[in-house]
């Protein structure tokens, strides 16, 4: 269901027009694109997500939904990634089927064994380190937490918050499946290379 | 492709619209609401809460959903087909920025698809997608929609009710006073929020614009 580790997955910026960074995060091998925008109307919101899955498919790469359901049935889009305020695992898996994706936001070991238990297929695990693109209550989370997840965990963790070019490959080395990057990549000069570098970085932490 | 004709001449005349201002909690003002909705007087009701997490909204539908209903009320969640469908409710109610009724339906042909509209070129978009009914306002002068600007007026919804073949819900500071008025420009029915907020007066409410809605 999800790509073969270690992947890079990229988060659309809020600021910034996810269609064009989605062409440029897949140009540089960006494995996952996730679309998250909380302000857009559902009707932007499903343009953007069959042009996403569009380009995705184009790059052999996965689309994956932030929360909306909805947008991600109508858009036949891989999958939707579920934060802890959005759907129930157990409603959405009803609603998608066993073939898409649903991944799980876990800001705790807790957290994340728990949506193993539901029934997700990946946990996204953050924020690892501090990050200024989402307004945090609790403290980074530290990649030794990380490990103690991925010891426990059998789904693939995808590593989030903070994530950058200097600490990907910790990551990777400490149990996760996978990062995710939102400015690390949209706000880059170059967001292609970018992408690629940091695709390089947790490449070479496997051997 | 238009509207479920069987369906929508069926639809109740009077529309409930949630407060808006539901908090995560098991006494709500929308719960309170439906139980004491009379038996007699079928309703449509909208769950629009833009405040609660997709979570909580979702328990809100479910809790809403096992409340014995009028015989023919119809419960709709805003916007998100997601929702209704896992609370197993009746219907969605679409803004006019929503993904389209069109593409909703090949997710989920049984549910009623109805859609807000502010213009002609509104209403042309939403009958090509095939929607059941139309809600349109604000008719009256309300106050959640003072910074809009002035009211649409009573002559736009007779303007509106001409121009289409599908019912049209008025909406927007209606009362048991102005929802005759509502009816005699083609209006096929009214909605309200804040006129249901009184649950001590509901069931009254309810049955005085009934007496004004027989067209």
């Amino acid at each position: 269901m999800t790509p073969s580790s270690p992947f890079l997955c990229v988060i659309t910026d809020e600021a910034l027009c996810p269609l064009s960074l989605a062409e440029k995060a897949l140009k540089g091998g960006a494995t996952m694109i996730q679309l998250r925008h909380k302000q857009a109307s559902g009707s932007q919101l499903f343009l953007w997500a069959v042009e996403i899955r569009k380009l995705c498919q184009k790059h052999q790469a996965i689309c994956i939904i932030n929360d909306r359901v909805d947008i991600a049935m109508a858009s036949q889009a891989d999958g939707v990634h579920l934060g802890q305020q959005d759907m129930p695992i157990d409603a959405a898996r009803k609603l998608l089927g066993k073939h898409r994706i649903i991944g799980v936001s876990a800001s705790s070991v807790k957290e994340a064994v728990q949506a193993e238990k539901d029934g997700a297929d990946y946990i996204g695990f953050g924020h690892i380190f501090p990050t200024s693109s989402k307004e945090k209550d609790y403290s980074p989370l530290g990649a030794e937490t990380l490990r103690q997840a991925a010891a426990l965990l059998s789904l693939p963790i995808v590593a989030i918050g903070g994530i950058s070019l200097e600490n990907a490959a910790l990551l990777i080395s400490s149990g996760a499946s996978a990062v995710a990057v939102i400015s690390a990549v949209s706000r880059a000069p170059d967001p292609t290379f970018a992408a690629h570098k940091l695709l390089c970085a947790i490449n070479k932490s496997r051997s | 492709m238009n509207g479920n004709r069987t369906k929508n001449n069926h639809l109740p005349r009077l529309y409930l619209i949630s407060s808006g201002e539901e908090m995560a909690g098991s006494d709500t003002l929308l719960l309170n609401q439906l139980a004491l909705l009379p038996r007699s007087h079928p309703c449509m009701v909208q769950i629009r809460e833009k405040k609660l997490s997709t979570k909580e909204l979702l328990t809100l539908a479910l809790k809403a959903r096992k409340i014995e209903l009028p015989e023919g009320t119809f419960l709709l969640m805003n916007e998100r087909v997601d929702l209704a469908l896992a609370a197993s409710l009746d219907g969605v109610h679409l803004p006019e920025n929503a993904c389209s009724a069109k593409v909703l339906r090949t997710l989920a042909p049984k549910l009623i698809y109805g859609c807000s509209v502010h213009s002609p070129s509104a209403l042309r978009v939403a009958e090509e997608a095939g929607a059941d009914y139309l809600l349109f306002g604000p008719v009256f002068d309300t106050p959640s929609k003072r910074i809009y600007g002035a009211p649409q007026g009573l002559e736009k919804l007779g303007a509106l009710c001409r121009a289409t073949s599908l019912p049209v819900f008025a909406l927007g500071g209606i009362t048991q006073k102005n929802a005759a008025l509502c009816m005699t420009k083609g209006a096929y029915g009214i909605a309200a929020l804040s006129l249901f907020r009184d649950t001590a007066r509901l069931a009254d409410t309810i049955e005085e614009l009934y007496l004004q809605l027989n067209p």
